[in-house]
């Protein structure tokens, strides 16, 4: 039982560090969960943007020692549910077998003739219908696997600024929100990393010291050369 | 000598991992414009056009391509006061004219110059953050070798990016090496890295196969 004259909210702080304390136990265990969980996906995209900024590096060349192979298949028109450029095209690649994400090309002149392309992280598709002639010409190409893991960089199923190339495939939606979830987590990584080198006082100084210097020359790009420019 | 080696490692991880961090950020942000093609912008992005007059071009402007064409392109773009990384470079040989993009992160340049009038118009934008954050993701990028990184700042900017990948992947080793050395929580960490690895082996066959 508490006197008169004791401090008046002894449970407030007691709550607040036990809070404190949980808060900081679980950035902690998540930093590194999140980190372990996408070791993976943050290998692939910092190894492949290493070697997209080097194209001149030629060991990891993949559309010049590609594998072309040129064939023709008999089609059937698309039924009358078929709608539209997308449809059509989802129709042929039915009867082709053929799965991936659309990549319009060119501009569609006649009715009975659909040209376009099909990607996938290592095959691409460049396919020429025509149902008039009942003919599909398709030429495939496969590439290597260091093509696949830098498509996989940049595969988002979009095309900036065009409209027309828009995601349409099932697993470019899952690899894009994949791209999506990566980022996030590497986000709070950084974040959660901040807030854990401020609760040790004795690397405050030196830290501070060296995010500074991050912060600095990262600034430079990103704001600063506009104003010295 | 172990626990030297532990302590060491921790300072690294923490030291290096500040250094880089903004690099980081940089990056993952900029992951969301480039997935949903969309360029958050907080401010309207202003337009600036002024047109130069007598402007000294080289007689052999038309002739040059590639790298040969950026270096004669430099100084004349510089007695304009315009710098930054000169982009693909069109040539309307009708109009006798070229259209050269310039980019500093935030900032996007057209200049058309006039060959035969030796006039040129400069078109400049300014295009805010959310885009420079973009640009520098891509740049250098893997597109025109022979003519990237014509200005110093973006090969600076690409000696930064490589080091955040190298730094990047030292971090990430010796962050497996701090957790497992914290003896309790290896189960839980074991399971989250196999459940990181198959989800991406798994994705990235699904995609390819």
């Amino acid at each position: 039982m508490p006197s008169a004259i004791e401090p008046p909210v002894p449970l407030m702080p007691k709550n607040g560090a036990r809070l404190r304390a949980g808060f900081e136990r679980w950035n902690r265990k998540l930093h590194f969960y999140s980190g372990l969980f996408l070791i993976f996906f943050l290998w692939l995209f910092a190894f492949t943007g290493l070697l997209l900024n080097h194209p001149s590096w030629t060991f990891h060349e993949f559309w010049k020692n590609r594998q072309q192979t040129n064939y023709e298949r008999v089609i059937a028109p698309p039924g009358p549910n078929v709608n539209g450029d997308l449809g059509q095209a989802r129709d042929i690649m039915k009867q082709l077998g053929i799965d991936g994400e659309i990549l319009w090309t060119t501009t569609r002149t006649e009715a009975s003739q659909l040209d376009f392309q099909v990607r996938r992280p290592g095959h691409f598709f460049v396919i020429k219908a025509n149902w008039a002639q009942k003919r599909a010409a398709v030429q495939r190409s496969d590439v290597n696997l260091w093509g696949v893991m830098k498509i996989l960089h940049t595969f988002t199923g979009n095309v900036a600024d065009d409209p027309r190339n828009t995601r349409d495939w099932a697993l470019t939606f899952l690899w894009a929100y994949s791209m999506d979830a990566v980022a996030a987590g590497l986000i709070y990584m950084v974040l959660s990393s901040w807030y854990m080198w401020l609760r040790l006082p004795q690397k405050r100084f030196p830290g501070a010291i060296v995010l500074g210097l991050g912060l600095l020359s990262c600034g430079l790009f990103c704001m600063g050369l506009r104003w010295l420019f | 000598m172990k626990g030297r080696f532990y302590r060491l490692t921790r300072d690294l991880h923490l030291y290096l991992g500040l250094f880089i961090s903004p690099f980081v950020l940089v990056f993952s942000i900029s992951v969301f414009s480039f997935v949903h093609s969309w360029i958050p912008s907080l401010a309207p992005e202003t337009v600036n056009t002024r047109v130069v007059s007598a402007v000294a071009l080289p007689g052999d402007l038309e002739k040059l391509s590639g790298r040969p064409l950026i270096d004669a392109l430099k100084p004349i773009l510089e007695n304009m006061n315009i710098r930054g990384e000169i982009g693909f470079v069109r040539h309307l040989v009708k109009e006798e004219k070229l259209i050269i993009p310039v980019s500093i992160p935030g900032r996007a340049t057209t200049v058309s110059i006039n060959l035969a009038g030796h006039e040129a118009t400069v078109v400049s934008r300014e295009t805010g953050l959310a885009d420079a954050l973009v640009t520098l993701h891509r740049s250098p990028g893997q597109h025109g070798p022979d003519i990237r990184m014509n200005w110093f700042y973006i090969k600076a900017w690409r000696w930064f990016a490589d080091a955040t990948v190298y730094l990047t992947l030292f971090i990430s080793v010796s962050g497996i090496y701090l957790w497992y050395m914290l003896r309790v929580e290896r189960r839980v960490g074991f399971i989250l890295l196999v459940a990181g690895t198959l989800s991406f082996f798994g994705i990235a066959y699904a995609l390819s196969h």
